[in-house]
């Protein structure tokens, strides 16, 4: 009985300590968004805001850094959490990228590997104080096109192909929210209308388990299983928008069955 | 060029290259045809090289109300009779 007691008071030690570790990751990574941002890039941004010309492109890049860094700071205090990156992702330029998303670190993950980024976001992350400026200065697009959204999705897309021509891209989770079971969701379609009017190829990218680390519905991280995080290339789709254009049906089933759906 | 022959060019735009399926004149764009604010930047682009010339930004912002074909040959008839006078 004492020896079943003492088996039980130490598995709640031992689970205690875990979540005590798992709060620590996290709020290290809070520490690292708030005051990484106030003490270090904060100055960075205000810099790149001074710029007229490459306000957009400075802001990409620094939010990529900043990112970058958050995943460093999650590898190095989750070391049971191991990242798995296609290296010919990196090469990747002047395309339209869809992707599964599974966690909110998706979209921050894609901004940390691709240094010249846009992508489309909740309309109401733009009203935020600070977070609202960087996303409008890094040229972001609102998902809506409501009301006082409808100015900047129009100055976006009026410039969209001059930027994917130069060698930026846009980055989009066509099911426009997390899945919860793994399953591919219903598909928006306007990352193939955005592929096909400019004419650029559209990249399959498929992440996995990020879910894990950071499970929708949680607050803290779950650094203690140990976990692969992979982002690999599911498909690299090349139209031959000249000569046979393809209908967006034809888009939409090819990515789908990239994404491992029939 | 007259409403009729605009209406046509639309319908046939629509058709053609937005896969619209039957087209009515007061079909509601976005819930009976997926018709988003993507699709109506790309077709303001067709409509300004219908007309020969490119709207303004003002003009465009305002374009993104557009609910229904109708409300289409309407708002292009109005830019068209502003930029006459």
């Amino acid at each position: 009985m004492a020896e079943m007691q003492s088996s039980n008071n130490s598995f709640s030690l031992r689970r205690l300590s875990a979540e005590c570790i798992d709060c620590l990751v996290t709020l290290v990574c809070w520490i690292w968004f708030i005051f990484g941002f106030l003490l270090f890039f904060s100055w960075f941004y205000l810099a790149a805001a001074l710029f007229r010309k490459k306000t957009e492109l400075y802001f990409q890049r620094l939010n990529s850094y900043f990112y970058a860094i958050f995943f460093c700071i999650v590898r190095v205090t989750a070391p049971r959490q191991r990242m798995v990156i296609d290296e010919k992702i990196a090469e990747i330029r002047s395309s339209v990228i869809v992707c599964n998303h599974l966690s909110y670190l998706d979209p921050l993950l894609l901004i940390a590997l691709f240094r010249q980024q846009k992508t489309i976001v909740k309309s109401r992350f733009f009203k935020m104080p600070v977070f609202g400026l960087i996303i409008r200065k890094s040229g972001y697009l609102p998902a809506s096109s409501e009301g006082q959204f409808a100015a900047m999705m129009i100055k976006q897309m009026d410039t969209m192909g001059v930027y994917l021509k130069s060698g930026g891209n846009l980055f989009i989770f066509p099911e426009g929210t997390r899945s919860r079971d793994g399953k591919i969701g219903k598909l928006n379609k306007g990352a193939f209308k955005i592929a096909r009017m400019h004419k650029r190829p559209i990249y399959v990218l498929k992440i996995c388990n990020t879910d894990k680390l950071f499970t929708p519905g949680k607050f803290f991280f779950n650094t203690r299983v140990k976990n692969e995080i992979s982002v690999t290339i599911a498909d690299c789709i090349v139209p031959d928008y000249h000569n046979h254009p393809p209908t967006i049906a034809d888009l939409e089933l090819r990515v789908r069955a990239a994404l491992g759906e029939k | 060029m007259t409403r009729d022959e605009f209406k046509d060019k639309i319908l046939a735009i629509l058709v053609d290259d937005f896969e619209f399926e039957e087209p009515g004149l007061e079909d509601n764009l976005r819930d009976d045809h997926g018709f988003d604010s993507i699709d109506a930047i790309e077709l303001l682009g067709k409509i300004e090289l219908i007309l020969g010339f490119s709207f303004t930004r003002e003009e465009k912002e305002k374009a993104m109300g557009i609910r229904t074909i109708n409300d289409i040959l309407d708002y292009v008839e109005a830019i068209q009779q502003s930029r006459t006078k």
